[in-house]
């Protein structure tokens, strides 16, 4: 299933890729334009990609996919509240600032990696106090600081 | 410059406190990230490049290229006394060095592996010191045409290399080379692809699309551990000395590995991680006992710990002769010297000396403050594995975060580390691996630049293009890499020639 649907949206991927780049000014050989380049990109993308689907619906389905699909509940949980807790983070930062969004990401993110809730939020405090210090005061980055 | 006086300057330069104190702190992370399984130089490299923008540009590549060719020194601590690999580099080291450590002979096998990498390292940076400056002499020569050929060529020839199906390649290559066209076009300004975003018209950064795939990805495998207690063999300082016959049975092999490694390392392609494969193989071969190797022979563990640093300081003469990264780790370093306006290329070793010369000098500085950290200190790094896999893994998430952010503080680059991490990982779960992608993207800007202008130069003949002698060499010999695997197959399927066994 996956093996053959990683494939087609390459291939819608190339499609779009080369009508965008279509629109934009090919110029000609001697004064290559903006377009000329992606166009040639996206060409060879779309080759890549029509070669992919074709080997991946000649074989049989399901080889490579099953590989894929191993991992058990706990370790798939791990993984998918990891990224769940890097997408907030990047979503909330702006709003809520850095020093509340890393104590959170670091107390939750280790919470489920299987450290216990004191050790999490101590942690989480920690890190999110000396990343600031290091980096907002001595490195002068202007992490956001939130609402307050 | 001559070589002699160029290092004497070079001297002059690396031994400035600030760049001693830059070559110790890159070496030491380079240590620890070598020992830690799953956080590899690349990632610590991408994470660190932000804290450079303050330094020389000089102090900068001292300090990044410090992590890169010390993660191949401990990378091998971790195969030799845990079977798991510290980073892709020493892989082939835990067939016979975890092997020696069961036999009690752990202490021999990583003062063979530290001795090894020394002295390829050292060896690595002569060749730079010769091969830099011949190649310089003659790229200086080169127009669009010849660096089109050199772009296009290595992207092939990496993709050949990269392991895996070449198909899988291509399609990094693909993907790199569209994300390398997002953004301002550089010769007619015009935004491309970028959806009316303001932010997007600065392009895809590299460094926050390294950071995801080697940083974040790493660490989202490891999370699927959660805790992991890690069982270490306990070595004693005075089973470090090797026996006269371990030394003399490892001089040929950290010979052969270091010439091999360097030589791969010119190559675009994993350089440090082949390497390691074709010293191990060329080793097996030269060996009277090759049915031995796997069960603890000391030339398994010399050669490829060799080779690695020996393909590092290979790696490192493209770069600095051409301008033109084959791997992610000297992509960025490529990106902290851009970050200084500086470009690298054939007349950067004549008109910055300071950086060429301090850099060559700070990797003689920075074996050999290697060599000491790697030997009697061993056992401080292996302590390094006794920390809390899941902490560390939270807190190098943590890294990656601000660190992209602080690289323009952008939120975008943000959305970009965590969309290529989760790419990243995915790719590691498909066996898919992710360098043809992060080169493609570093070399597809400078191939179109040097396509479109070597058109202009030839007014629109692609036969003037191919067909200049460099360009038609660097062509041809692509061509012979991306076909001749598989024709020779096809002729040793029909029977026409014997099989001879290639280095796989």
């Amino acid at each position: 299933m996956l093996a053959r649907a990683v494939p087609l949206v390459l291939l819608v991927a190339a499609g779009v890729y080369l009508t965008l780049a279509l629109r934009l000014p090919f110029g000609a050989a001697e004064r290559p334009g903006a377009g000329f380049y992606p166009v040639i990109v996206a060409v060879f993308a779309l080759v890549v990609a029509l070669a992919a689907t074709a080997s991946a619906f000649r074989s049989a389905p399901g080889a490579e996919g099953a590989a894929a699909a191993k991992l058990d509940a706990t370790s798939r949980r791990r993984v998918v509240i990891s990224v769940v807790a890097l997408a907030a983070f990047c979503l909330v930062l702006p709003w809520v600032g850095y020093p509340a969004s890393a104590f959170a990401f670091v107390a939750v993110v280790l919470r489920y990696l299987g450290a216990r809730w004191p050790t999490a939020l101590v942690t989480g405090a920690l890190s999110s106090a000396a990343s600031y210090g290091l980096f907002a005061t001595l490195l002068d980055v202007p992490l956001p600081r939130g609402l307050w | 410059m001559g070589p002699l006086e160029g290092l004497a300057y070079g001297f002059s330069i690396a031994l400035m406190p600030g760049n001693v104190f830059a070559c110790f702190i890159g070496v030491l992370v380079g240590t620890i990230v070598g020992v830690l399984p799953g956080i590899g130089p690349v990632g610590a490299m991408a994470l660190l490049l932000p804290s450079t923008f303050a330094m020389d540009p000089a102090t900068a590549l001292i300090m990044l290229a410090g992590i890169y060719y010390g993660a191949m020194y401990g990378g091998s601590t971790t195969s030799i006394l845990v079977n798991v690999p510290g980073e892709a580099g020493s892989v082939v080291t835990l067939l016979d060095g975890y092997q020696m450590t069961k036999k009690g002979r752990a202490g021999a096998a990583l003062t063979i592996a530290a001795v090894g990498s020394f002295f390829a390292g050292t060896v690595g940076v002569l060749g730079i010191m010769l091969a830099a400056g011949w190649l310089a002499d003659v790229a200086i020569r080169f127009g669009p045409p010849e660096y089109f050929a050199i772009t296009l060529g290595g992207i092939v020839l990496l993709s050949r290399l990269s392991g895996g199906s070449i198909l899988n390649a291509f399609v990094m290559v693909a993907l790199g080379l569209a994300l390398g066209t997002v953004g301002m076009d550089s010769i007619s300004a015009l935004r491309r692809f970028t959806f009316g975003s303001v932010q997007l018209a600065q392009g895809i950064e590299l460094v926050p699309v390294i950071m995801g795939v080697y940083g974040v990805a790493e660490v989202l495998l490891l999370a699927e551990e959660g805790i992991a207690k890690t069982q270490i063999a306990k070595v004693k300082l005075r089973e470090l000395l090797p026996t006269p016959e371990e030394w003399r049975r490892s001089t040929m092999p950290i010979a052969r590995g270091s010439v091999v490694g360097f030589l791969t390392g010119l190559v675009p392609g994993p350089a440090a991680v082949l390497s390691t494969f074709i010293s191990y193989t060329v080793e097996k071969k030269m060996s009277k006992t090759p049915e031995k190797f796997g069960t603890g022979m000391i030339e398994g563990v010399a050669g490829p710990e060799a080779s690695n640093n020996g393909a590092t300081a290979g790696a490192m003469v493209p770069l600095l002769s051409l301008g033109i990264p084959f791997s992610p780790a000297t992509a960025i370093l490529l990106g902290a010297l851009v970050v200084h306006g500086l470009q690298p290329g054939p007349l950067m070793i004549s008109q910055r000396p300071e950086v060429f010369w301090g850099f060559v000098a700070s990797m003689y500085l920075g074996n050999l403050m290697l060599l000491i950290l790697n030997l009697p200190l061993v056992g401080l790094f292996v302590t390094v594995l006794r920390l809390p896999q899941h902490i560390l893994a939270t807190l190098v998430l943590l890294l990656c975060l601000v660190g992209a952010f602080s690289l323009s503080n952008s939120f975008l680059d943000l959305w970009v580390l965590v969309i290529f991490g989760v790419f990243g990982y995915a790719l590691r779960k498909l066996r898919v691996d992710p360098s043809p992608m992060v080169v493609a993207l570093v070399l597809g800007p400078m191939m179109e630049k040097t396509l479109r202008q070597a058109l202009f130069l030839t007014r629109g003949s692609v036969v003037d293009l191919v067909a200049r002698p460099l360009s038609a060499t660097i062509l041809i010999l692509a061509a012979a890499a991306l076909f001749a695997p598989p024709l020779v197959r096809l002729v040793r399927g029909r029977g026409f020639a014997k099989p001879t066994r290639l280095i796989s």
